[in-house]
């Protein structure tokens, strides 16, 4: 890498932050090893559940109807809350539920379903519908693959039963399950146009704050292109062409690696593992699309473009390396970003001294291994006050998370970023790696810490922690 | 360094920038969209009298519902109590929503936890589930007591957390005097309001029960003197600080029943608790002796209203959210009688003050149509403000209005509230729809305004009506709940946001030659 941000002069030498060992095991030549997702525990302040990952996981196809089966519970609480992006339709904002009553509980809501599923057919005449089971239909036993089977065969479009009620378990598993359903019903049903040129399918990148979008730019630009989007920003029609695919990147999310697995297996399509936080990560995903492509012609062009960009963005960052070299921050995200994220830090100098690994797999825990030092704290359950100790034990200067934990983050004083589903900045690729090191000297700027951390005037006594 | 390098650009900006532009055209064509006139086709036939009977005789797919759960109501409730920690048993997404939803809504951290029950739970029952959840929640988070709500799944399997937490005592888990109140929210009943009631209710009368207290309302026993009040399902904590002013003007003792305000208005000191203010437990049982009880839900309330007038034989004045001069009259006269106080000056003063402030806005009220969505309380609140400011209330939409106090339904209530002004002759109240419906009519017969949660921000924008923000949840905007809405004082700031909106309006649309200094 002759351009690499992170061979500057001024600048500390650092390890490389991959493994040798870890490249060649990443090409999808060895499958993964299936490992259950982790059992929440009762008593804690726990994440969603599994039909929340579900839905999460497929809403992102903003074309389809999503329709909740179940009591309003699970709609009520949860539609229109998610910070995924479309540039286009947006029938997927809807909340369609079927709000089942306790009559509805004692004699079924069957009935309710096939008949909620042909007003929105009708109505909204979308090119598929997408229908959730939730604890209660699914104590209760409805049939709902033989309701929605029927239903599609009525209507003219696929119906598609997404069986992951919340008490299976963990958002995680949820994610799966909903690959799960993308495979049995709706990759390989579709083709592709004939003019479409065939490239690769971006799996687990959701178009959170619209960050496909600079993800697809930063690839047309080298040439290649993204065949279907599973899921963000996608329409359904792509998704049912996605067999078609040379190469399928699993973006950041180890919850459909089964999905990328099935898919080499079924239709022989190479995967890889990657990511687009951080200079290193997005250089090398972009590597990997064009090494699998098989296309040296493409290569080229990959390699030129990421010089190029590497050049540019070690330039632009400097003044904020300058800032954040040495600062040291906790980060406390959903499982796989974790270690991604661990990259783009390091690039900009910023020390992880603590991370969670709540909802970590094995793998992920290795990986952010691989990117940490020895005096890192895994923090392995929730719970604000853990996080909160970390903090303070390893005196870190901020905080990144998600949104449920960013007011306890306010509450004690610490600078705070969002790195989850709420956050409205786009972070990945090289401009995006800037947008974060202008966001972390911002956070970290911010005469409002001053403020709080001095007391009163007439209050003499100094403040507990002094950062 | 300077702000300019700093400039990050938020997705709104960021993404209008013309290559990004030019690749969303481009996807377009490879999507083939629907044709613009196609899109027009479809808009106008949804503005159209002939789809909007068909929404209305829509019978069983609700889109975008009006309403939460009842177990989010009982996650609040619970919060109203010191050191209570909420406690959801049933599957553990339900809890997760819950925290987010009440997370983002007051911007403050939400502490509940969830038995997390899984596939083995729902086959054998969620015992082990709710003893371990109890031991673990009450190590890690150190309350001093636990409220437990269900979700719909404890309630479809029958769980019967009342010999659960016993076995969870003999267990040793907890002590036998540990303090565990519960109640059962199934959500297939009901919305966030019943389960708000069904918490408090369990709370009120668990603590009661247990202090074997034996109620002598008025008796002068303690806090005999004292008056109890009842905010309800109350999603600003600004009502309880104005309630709390308008009480010490009045100069009488109280307990407020249910006071989250602590818990989601607390400062920012440097340290992170999980529990901030709330009713004393201690407090509770000796509210049984109190001069009589003050709700401000009645519609909300109802359960626990018919509690505290049965078994603790009190006098109840049971109103609806005050909003308004002639809804605050009321509250003070209640207050009045309930405690034998007579209404002090200042309080007066300032009603005065506040007649003063809305005859000054009136010329740009006077007319308005406006469109109104909430719970039922609130809605009755807000149809009398609109009402006594000359405002036009037209649509009225309330998706868990199928409740009744005394008999007496909220529709009829709200009904017979119109019926009284000519303002109110246009207006047409709409219970058990949802905000589809809600859009409909905002398409077919358009208002000035709309008034509602964030919810209502989609439909409103279809219809290009302004949206001014009331009520529960508020995610996109900041600081309204901090803001009091009751009262006299409450009255002058929904004027203010009301009028402003409006003079702000008129700026934006100006024609060239209204663009005018004084309004
Ligand atoms: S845990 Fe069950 S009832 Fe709760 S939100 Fe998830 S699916 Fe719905």
């Amino acid at each position: 890498m002759k351009h690499s941000i992170l061979s500057e002069g001024d600048e500390e030498p650092m390890d490389p932050v991959r493994k040798d060992e870890f490249d060649s095991e990443a090409c999808g030549s060895i499958a993964p090893k299936a490992k259950p997702c982790p059992r929440p525990k009762p008593g804690e302040a726990a994440g969603g559940c599994s039909f929340d990952g579900a839905q999460i996981t497929l809403l992102p196809i903003m074309d389809a109807a999503h329709l909740v089966h179940g009591p309003i519970a699970c709609a009520g609480n949860s539609w229109e809350s998610r910070g995924t992006l479309s540039s286009g339709p947006c029938l997927s904002q809807y909340g369609f539920a079927t709000d089942l009553t306790d009559s509805d509980i004692i004699f079924g809501g069957e009935k309710k379903l096939k008949e909620s599923i042909d007003y929105i057919a009708e109505r909204f005449a979308p090119p598929a519908i997408f229908v959730y089971s939730t604890c209660v239909t699914a104590l209760i036993g409805e049939d709902m693959d033989a309701v929605c089977k029927t239903a599609a065969e009525r209507i003219g479009i696929p119906v598609i039963p997404v069986n992951s009620p919340g008490f299976v378990g963990s958002k995680n598993l949820g994610n799966r399950l909903a690959g799960d359903a993308l495979l049995q019903y709706v990759i390989g049903t579709g083709e592709p146009e004939p003019l479409t040129p065939l490239g690769v399918n971006l799996i687990g990148e959701y178009n959170i704050a619209g960050e496909m979008w600079d993800i697809e730019k930063l690839m047309n630009s080298a040439g290649i292109t993204v065949t279907s989007r599973i899921t963000g920003d996608a329409r359904y029609k792509e998704i049912t062409w996605a067999h078609r695919a040379k190469v399928n990147m699993v973006v950041c999310s180890r919850a459909l690696l089964g999905l990328a697995k099935e898919m080499e297996s079924r239709y022989g399509i190479p995967y890889f593992e990657g990511s687009f936080y951080g200079a290193k990560e997005t250089t090398y995903s972009l590597r990997q699309m064009a090494f699998l492509m098989n296309d040296r012609e493409m290569e080229r062009r990959v390699d030129r473009l990421t010089e190029r960009e590497e050049a540019r963005l070690s330039q632009d960052l400097r003044p904020y390396r300058k800032l954040l070299k040495g600062k040291r921050a906790v980060l406390y995200t959903g499982g796989v970003k974790s270690w991604s994220v661990i990259s783009a830090l390091k690039e900009l100098g910023v020390q992880v001294v603590g991370v969670g690994t709540n909802k970590s797999t094995e793998d992920d825990v290795r990986r952010i291994a691989d990117r940490v030092g020895d005096d890192t704290e895994y923090i392995p359950e929730g719970g604000a006050s853990r996080i909160i100790k970390t903090v303070r034990e390893r005196k870190a200067d901020i905080m990144i998370a998600g949104g449920r934990n960013m007011y306890v983050a306010m509450k004690e004083q610490i600078p705070f970023i969002d790195i989850n589903q709420e956050r409205h900045k786009a972070y990945a690729g090289y401009e995006g790696l800037l947008r974060l090191a202008k966001e972390l000297t911002y956070s970290l700027a911010n005469p409002i810490w001053k403020l709080a951390a001095s007391p009163a005037p007439w209050d003499k006594e100094a403040h507990p922690y002094d950062r | 360094m300077s702000k300019d390098e700093l400039n990050i650009k938020d997705n709104t900006s960021l993404f209008k920038e013309e290559r990004y532009v030019q690749q969303r055209e481009n996807k377009k064509q490879f999507e083939a969209p629907c044709s613009e006139q196609e899109t027009a086709e479809a808009l106008a036939y949804s503005k159209s009298a002939e789809y909007m009977e068909k929404n209305f005789n829509r019978q069983n797919v609700v889109i975008n519902p009006h309403k939460a759960c009842q177990p989010l109501g009982s996650v609040m409730a619970a919060l109203g109590f010191e050191k209570t920690l909420p406690f959801v048993h049933g599957s553990q997404g339900c809890n997760a929503y819950f925290r987010s939803h009440l997370s983002r809504h007051f911007k403050e951290p939400t502490p509940s936890v969830s038995t997390s029950m899984t596939e083995d739970a729902a086959v054998f029952g969620g015992m082990n589930n709710l003893i371990d959840g109890l031991e673990n929640s009450v190590a890690l988070y150190k309350p001093e007591m636990v409220a437990i709500c269900t979700t719909c799944m404890a309630e479809v399997i029958g769980d019967d957390l009342n010999s659960f937490i016993g076995n969870a005592r003999i267990k040793g888990v907890i002590s036998e005097e540990y303090p565990v109140a519960y109640c059962n929210t199934p959500s297939f009943v009901g919305s966030h309001i019943t389960g708000y009631d069904a918490m408090i209710k369990g709370i009120l009368s668990y603590l009661y029960t247990r202090s074997g207290i034996e109620s002598k309302p008025g008796s002068g026993a303690d806090s005999g003197e004292k008056l109890n009040v009842l905010l309800g399902f109350e999603p600003y904590t600004g009502n309880f600080a104005e309630l709390r002013k308008i009480l010490a003007a009045f100069d009488t003792k109280y307990t407020i029943l249910g006071d989250h305000s602590g818990n989601y208005d607390s400062p920012a000191t440097g340290e992170y608790e999980y529990y901030y203010g709330g009713t004393k437990l201690e407090d509770v049982p000796q509210a049984a002796n109190a001069l009589g009880t003050l709700s401000l839900q009645k519609y909300t309330l109802k359960k626990t209203q018919e509690y505290i007038s049965g078994t603790w034989n009190q006098q109840i004045s049971a109103l609806s959210t005050p909003l308004g001069i002639k809804g605050t009259d009321q509250l003070l006269e209640a207050i009045s009688e309930l405690t034998g106080l007579p209404v002090p000056a200042s309080l007066t003063e300032e009603r005065g003050r506040v007649v003063d402030a809305l005859m000054d806005s009136h010329p740009y009220l006077h007319g308005k149509r406006v469109a109104l969505v909430g719970d039922p309380d609130l809605l009755i609140g807000l149809i009398g403000f609109c009402l006594e400011t000359g405002m036009e209330p037209v649509h009225i939409v309330c998706s868990n209005g199928d409740v009744d106090y005394n008999e007496v339904k909220f529709k009829d209530e709200a009904e017979a509230l119109l019926a009284t002004s000519p303002y109110g002759s246009e207006a047409t109240v709409h219970v058990g729809k949802d905000l589809w419906h809600m859009r409909s009519l905002l398409l077919n017969d358009t208002v000035d305004l709309a008034i509602g949660s964030s919810h209502l921000k989609f439909a409103a924008k279809d219809a290009d009506v302004p949206l001014i923000r009331v009520g529960f949840p508020i995610f996109d905007r900041h600081h309204m709940h901090r803001y009091p809405i009751i009262g006299y004082q409450g009255t002058l700031n929904l004027l203010s946001l009301i009028v402003n909106t409006i003079l702000q309006q008129l700026d934006d649309n100006h024609s060239g030659f209204n663009f005018e200094l004084v309004r």
